[in-house]
């Protein structure tokens, strides 16, 4: 057994960098390519060492990997564009790109990333479809799935493959890509993902307004909106809004941001029909201001405890009413228009309480933060089951290690 | 099928949720690809997830496979039962569950029909927006199995893109929910690998689809072009301008003269080409929008422009269009017709390969496509009574899409691989990841009795190749098969 599983001892890296929960692999490698990653992994799965796939290790949170935790595998390094066709609205990128450095690349051409992630400087494209990422823009761009064309991936064993394709339109073949995002790197490593760009806005405006809790409540406040088409409607409890790019924030409980990526005119009477709705903005940003504004949404997050995150069919802030008033309020942020809220814990707090309400406002935990929480409702046992066969299916040997969500 | 098993099967669906005549077996002998029939067993009609767990316990205790079908217009054999067993019906699960008006969502059975759906939500100010040309029958269970486009695809996204969850009924008669209104289920995405698996994993038994509301403006603008590669380059540079219109379609100059010898709707018989492009949204903006696919089609030569007036015109522009498949009926005894897909930006060049392969062999072909999406439907028009030439005509028909993955692209864009396109997989695909969906298949469908035989090439197919790929026979019904 080799501390390099084959490779050059240059790819060796400090496995202190990779500890999760206190824990860090007996080894750290970092390929430089797709055959180092496949040789890896082919003398992984002979040896019986189990592997976790990292990419900007931004979503790996706090945990140690259940089970062994043998091999940090960084793939960091494979980070080119393989093919950017800018007139076919398509990009293939290796796992490693991070999404700024896509975003980089595209902007040159008006074209943007359909994906979003917090901390993009580190999120990487294999990372963020891995954990099914997304951020206040899901209303604009979708889910990950929806977006993603085609992958080239590599399984515990080894074993490349790929599906789906490089075009936008494609039904040919199982779509065992679209598989892969949600998986965490339990099904397999995604190599390189094929995208459907999508065309930059000739508009960009963001609206930051204050509101209290009674306001955010009114149902009929919101009721316009669902016709309208922001990019995204986030609500910030007054704590977490202090993260935005922002000097002078409303003095309130807490803040709306509306973004309007659109047509110039299109943008400029949906922002007229917003400010008849909920009257003046405290703060309006343009262009790249606004910009910034939905990436520090995206990363806002409040302390540093464990982080809940729920979805909902929800499209408007009024469903949140039933926890405004709960202590830690302050702090949450819900991407109120994509349906997701992300409640942010101190360390010890019991979330049990909280969790029931919100069960009871048709909200889901999707995450549970690795507090030690059971799941409100038990997935059910056939898509246990299911799930299970998965991952003996594609990868027998157990060599990708789980890291939960 | 043994009596005892018809009455078992009666006994769980009632007398009438089960056909076994002979003349109702015919009926669903096929679906639109013709030239590929099998006799079911038996057709079961069921009308609930429950019945249709009922049956597959059933059918699994005797080891019978179970074909799902929709409305059977399908044109590459999905709905055949190849290996018999039963055929599973959604004809009669054809309920809107439930409407979620402000969160703009609905329940509905598969058995719904795409666009009766947008017609009962109409009132509601809104529409379920994949609309394949077979909407006035195909299901949207049959629309999710294949995970169906359409015109409005290019703006609006595939099936994939409008479902947010379905209830399915797996291998053993286990019923799971996967995904659903609230979006981004945790752990992996299995709605997403059910949508587009042609029945192969799962039963979809229930379906929630995203509403979207009625686009307040449309504008409807039909170009004719000189010749049609001009008319592709007016796509390319509309879409590398940031521009999504709703649709953007063409016929070329063969498919043109078909479609007006049948339906007198005006449409210019000199052209090399006509480009309809739609473009919708907010009013705001639309008449800006509008100017600049005006201007950036006349810079590529576009020689008139009609813009639809009204309703009226603009259905009769889109009538030409939708026909185009039965006109060929007319035009010839037998044709075929493909799905491949290029990146968008080569399509010219695809156009001019498809003209070469079928010259080469002495064939009249058409072609009526999704431009916006790169997604081409070559006609390849043969004799139906010269063998010499349908074999002629197969050869260039699997040419072409061998051109399609050579440029970048793929086999099937929206009609599903089926029977019909299974040996080509193996020229799109390499062994491995052929292994790897084979795997995935065998996870969720261990005994492969749910549609078994489609879409992954068995071991049997490599060496009946390519002669598999099905054709048309002609009919000159605009009732027929849909593209």
């Amino acid at each position: 057994m080799s501390a390099t599983l084959g490779l050059d001892a240059a790819r060796a890296v400090d496995p202190a960098r990779y500890a999760l929960g206190g824990l860090a692999p007996r080894w750290a490698l970092k390929p430089s390519s797709v055959a180092e990653v496949v040789e890896a992994l082919r003398a992984a799965s002979r040896d019986r060492l189990r592997v976790l796939p990292w990419g900007g290790g931004t979503r790996l949170g706090r945990a140690a990997p259940t089970g062994a935790y043998d091999v940090a595998l960084d793939l960091g390094a494979l980070d080119r564009i393989v093919e950017y066709e800018p007139e076919d609205f398509t990009l293939t990128a290796q796992c490693g790109a991070t999404l700024r450095s896509l975003r980089a690349a595209l902007a040159a051409r008006g074209q943007e990333l359909p994906l979003e992630s917090p901390h993009h400087t580190r999120a990487t494209l294999g990372g963020t479809l891995a954990v099914n990422g997304s951020g206040p823009r899901r209303l604009r761009f979708g889910s990950p799935a929806d977006r993603l064309l085609g992958a080239r991936f590599v399984l515990g064993d080894g074993t490349v493959a790929r599906s789906g394709g490089k075009v936008v339109k494609n039904v040919a073949g199982l779509a065992v890509h679209r598989l892969l995002c949600g998986s965490r790197g339990r099904l397999a490593v995604i190599l390189e993902a094929s995208l459907k760009l999508a065309p930059g806005p000739e508009k960009r405006v963001t609206l930051l307004f204050g509101a209290s809790a009674a306001q955010l409540a009114e149902r009929q406040r919101w009721s316009a909106l669902p016709r309208l088409e922001p990019s995204y409607l986030t609500v910030l409890g007054a704590a977490a809004a202090r993260a935005l790019p922002e000097a002078r924030l409303p003095e309130a409980p807490f803040v709306v941001a509306m973004g309007l990526e659109d047509d110039a005119e299109w943008v400029a009477e949906q922002e007229a029909r917003v400010i008849e709705a909920l009257g003046a903005p405290a703060a309006r940003r343009e262009g790249d201001d606004s910009l910034s504004i939905s990436q520090a949404l995206a990363d806002a997050q409040t302390g540093d405890g464990p982080i809940l995150a729920f979805t909902s069919a929800h499209k408007t802030p009024a469903a949140l009413a039933p926890i405004l008033r709960r202590a830690g309020a302050e702090g949450l942020v819900s991407h109120a228009a994509a349906g997701r809220l992300h409640w942010f814990l101190d360390e010890g707090d019991d979330p049990t309480a909280l969790v029931r309400e919100l069960r009871a406002a048709g909200y889901v935990l999707i995450d549970r933060g690795r507090v030690n929480l059971e799941p409100p409702v038990a997935p059910e046992v056939a898509i246990l089951d299911l799930r299970e066969r998965l991952r003996v299916a594609l990868d027998p040997s157990a060599t990708l290690a789980a890291v939960e969500g | 099928m043994p009596s005892e098993h018809l009455d078992e099967l009666r006994v769980l669906l009632g007398a009438d949720g089960v056909l076994e005549s002979r003349a109702a077996r015919f009926t669903y002998e096929a679906d639109a690809l013709a030239l590929e029939k099998h006799l079911p067993d038996a057709i079961v009609l069921p009308r609930t997830t429950d019945e249709v767990a009922a049956v597959v316990r059933w059918a699994r205790a005797r080891g019978l496979p179970i074909v799902p079908r929709g409305a059977g217009t399908g044109l590459a054999g999905g709905a055949t039962a190849e290996h018999g067993g039963l055929v599973l019906s959604v004809n009669r699960m054809d309920r809107i569950l439930s409407v979620d008006d402000e969160r703009m969502f609905a329940w509905v059975q598969p058995g719904v029909v795409n666009l009766e759906l947008s017609r009962r939500l109409a009132e509601r100010g809104l529409y379920y927006a994949p609309d394949p040309a077979s909407q006035q029958v195909s299901t949207v269970g049959g629309n999710v199995a294949t995970n169906a486009g359409g015109p409005h695809c290019l703006k609006y996204g595939v099936t994939l893109n409008h479902v947010l969850g379905v209830v399915a009924v797996l291998h053993d008669g286990a019923v799971v929910s996967l995904g659903g209104a609230a979006p981004d289920a945790p752990d992996f995405d299995l709605a997403t690998i059910v949508i587009g698996s042609e029945g192969t994993l799962a039963i979809v038994t229930e379906i929630c689809v995203r509403l979207l509301p009625r686009p307040q403006a449309v504008k409807t603008i039909l170009f004719d072009f000189a010749r049609v590669e001009q008319a592709c380059r007016a796509v390319s540079t509309t879409i590398a301008a940031g521009i999504i219109p709703a649709a953007m379609e063409i016929m070329d100059q063969h498919t043109v003269a078909v479609v007006e010898a049948w339906l007198h709707l005006g449409l210019p018989l000199d052209a090399g080409a006509v480009l309809l492009i739609e473009v919708d949204g907010p009013a705001a903006g639309l008449e800006r929008l509008a100017e600049r696919v005006v201007g950036l089609a006349q810079a590529e030569g576009a020689r008139s422009v009609r813009v639809a007036r009204d309703d009226a015109e603009r259905a009769a522009i889109w009538k030409g269009r939708k026909s185009a498949f039965g006109a060929y009926g007319r035009a010839a005894s037998g044709f075929y017709i493909m799905d491949g897909v290029v990146p968008r930006t080569r399509l010219a060049e695809a156009l001019a390969g498809v003209s070469r392969l079928c010259d080469e062999r002495g064939l009249k072909s058409g072609n009526v496509f999704h431009a916006g999406d790169g997604n081409l439907h070559p006609h390849v028009l043969f004799d139906a009574d010269d063998p010499r030439q349908q074999a002629a005509a197969l050869e260039a028909s699997h040419e072409i899409l061998r051109m399609c993955i050579r440029m970048g692209g793929t086999i099937s864009g929206e009609h599903g691989v089926g029977i019909e396109k299974r040996p080509m997989m193996r020229e799109l695909f390499a062994p491995e990841d052929l292994a790897v969906m084979e795997r995935t298949r065998a996870a969720f469908d261990p005994e492969r009795r749910l549609n078994p035989g489609k879409i992954l090439p068995g071991v049997d197919d490599g060496v009946r190749g390519p002669a598999q790929l099905g054709g048309m026979h002609g009919g000159g019904s605009a009732e027929g098969p849909w593209i």
